[in-house]
């Protein structure tokens, strides 16, 4: 055994030693069981290291996190923080929703590999593959444009679904349909009003979530 | 034909897909949706909890846990999505433990070199849980060893990135791991 390979061996294991070093190590292993063996225990323990299991904490700690945030017993805003959300603003948030949500229903019904960059929705029906220009579209209309294109994949197969869970969709998105309309209007007294402006981006995100999910029910054809 | 009444759950929060739904809700906490936040939370705490277990004491990591998630509360503006939300997450652990470290004093002659590592660690305990044998012989190891494994071995980071973390040259962080293995290895085998 030479304690000058010994002191190499984990930097060999990982595949950090330079070309002509790891060339001498293996010629040194070929002589060494000691050496082999030390390296074999070292495998077993970054094996084991690898795959440990995670751990979870023995009891909840949501509760104390959510007191030293604020957010109970009603939701509150991060301390020290406390701003008021455009429509506009509220919107972008939801293109983060466009360009996941209705990206994800494209790739699924087109059945072809995701593009390099991300779909957006256009008014011709599927989202398509977004040109650079189409990043600085607006928000807002990002958004009416991936509720639409989802809409009208619904619509066009509606007629394949059972009635009963096109009726259950309906009354859903109908119950979300006024409730963001109920935001609105509460916006529009009250603009900087924090539960007002986070539970339209959330029913707004629920809209989004409902249509997505609803339009991979439509076979493809 | 699709089943009836399925439309009526697709009205409750998608549970997978997480990394599409950690950039949501990472969005939706940034602007004050602790429920969002919760959602976060539940899915990240036992990556977290298990890292602060692993370099810290176990008598404080409830605590720090919930430091860690607190700080992350507090620093979502500045999250852009440029990295996932869990490496994001991962990263700020990272630092509040070493705060946590350095509030403790216990970066003091942590890095212990040559062999005196090696002498640390008992003799393995018998029996059948070796799982948590293993991770008692890790706690056992001295810090500066013990959180260049776990930050290495266990998380996946480099050398290099260890080394920027923790304000160390690269091959100090080479051969605590490999002081490190060393020990868990004759530990493993007696």
């Amino acid at each position: 055994m030479s304690d000058r390979w010994v002191e190499r061996l984990s930097e060999y294991l990982d595949g950090e030693l330079p070309v002509a070093e790891r060339a001498a190590l293996e010629a040194h292993l070929e002589s060494c069981s000691d050496c082999r063996a030390i390296l074999a225990g070292l495998r077993r323990v970054a094996a084991r290291a690898h795959s440990m299991e995670l751990q979870a904490p023995r009891h909840d700690l949501w509760p104390g996190i959510a007191r030293r945030i604020g957010a109970t017993p009603a939701r509150d805003t991060p301390a020290g923080r406390r701003w008021s959300f455009s429509l506009p603003e509220l919107a972008a948030a939801a293109v983060v929703l466009m360009t996941l949500s209705g990206g994800a229903v494209w790739i699924n019904r087109s059945n072809i590999s995701a593009p390099a960059i991300a779909p957006v929705a256009t008014g011709s029906g599927l989202p398509t593959p977004t040109p650079a220009i189409h990043a600085n579209r607006s928000a807002a209309q990002s958004y009416a444009a991936a509720v639409a294109d989802l809409e009208q994949v619904l619509a066009g197969g509606r007629g394949q679904l059972d009635s009963t869970t096109v009726r259950v969709i309906e009354q859903n998105l109908a119950v979300i349909d006024r409730a963001i309309a109920q935001a609105q209007r509460a916006l529009n007294a009250d603009p900087a009003n924090l539960y007002l402006n986070t539970h339209l981006a959330e029913t707004m995100r629920r809209k989004l979530d409902l249509l997505r999910q609803a339009a991979t029910l439509v076979p493809v054809s | 034909m699709t089943e009836p009444g399925l439309g009526a759950a697709i009205l409750e929060h998608e549970q997978t897909g997480r990394p599409d739904s950690d950039a949501i809700d990472a969005t939706l906490a940034a602007s004050g949706d602790a429920s969002a936040f919760e959602r976060l939370y539940r899915h990240h705490v036992p990556r977290i909890y298990s890292l602060v277990r692993r370099m810290l004491d176990d008598d404080d990591a409830d605590e720090v846990t919930q430091d860690v998630f607190v700080r992350a509360w507090q620093k979502l503006g500045t999250f852009r999505g440029e990295a996932a939300f869990g490496t994001w997450l991962h990263r700020l652990a990272v630092n509040v433990i070493l705060a946590r470290r350095e509030m403790l004093g216990t970066r003091r002659k942590r890095y212990i070199e040559g062999d005196a590592v090696l002498e640390v660690l008992p003799t393995r305990r018998p029996g059948p849980e070796l799982t948590m044998d293993f991770e008692s012989a890790m706690e056992r190891l001295p810090d500066g060893a013990r959180e260049i494994f776990v930050l290495h071995d266990v998380e996946g980071y480099r050398h290099e990135e260890i080394a920027q973390m923790l304000g160390l040259a690269t091959g100090t962080s080479k051969s605590q791991l490999h002081r490190a293995r060393l020990a868990l290895r004759r530990h493993l085998e007696r």
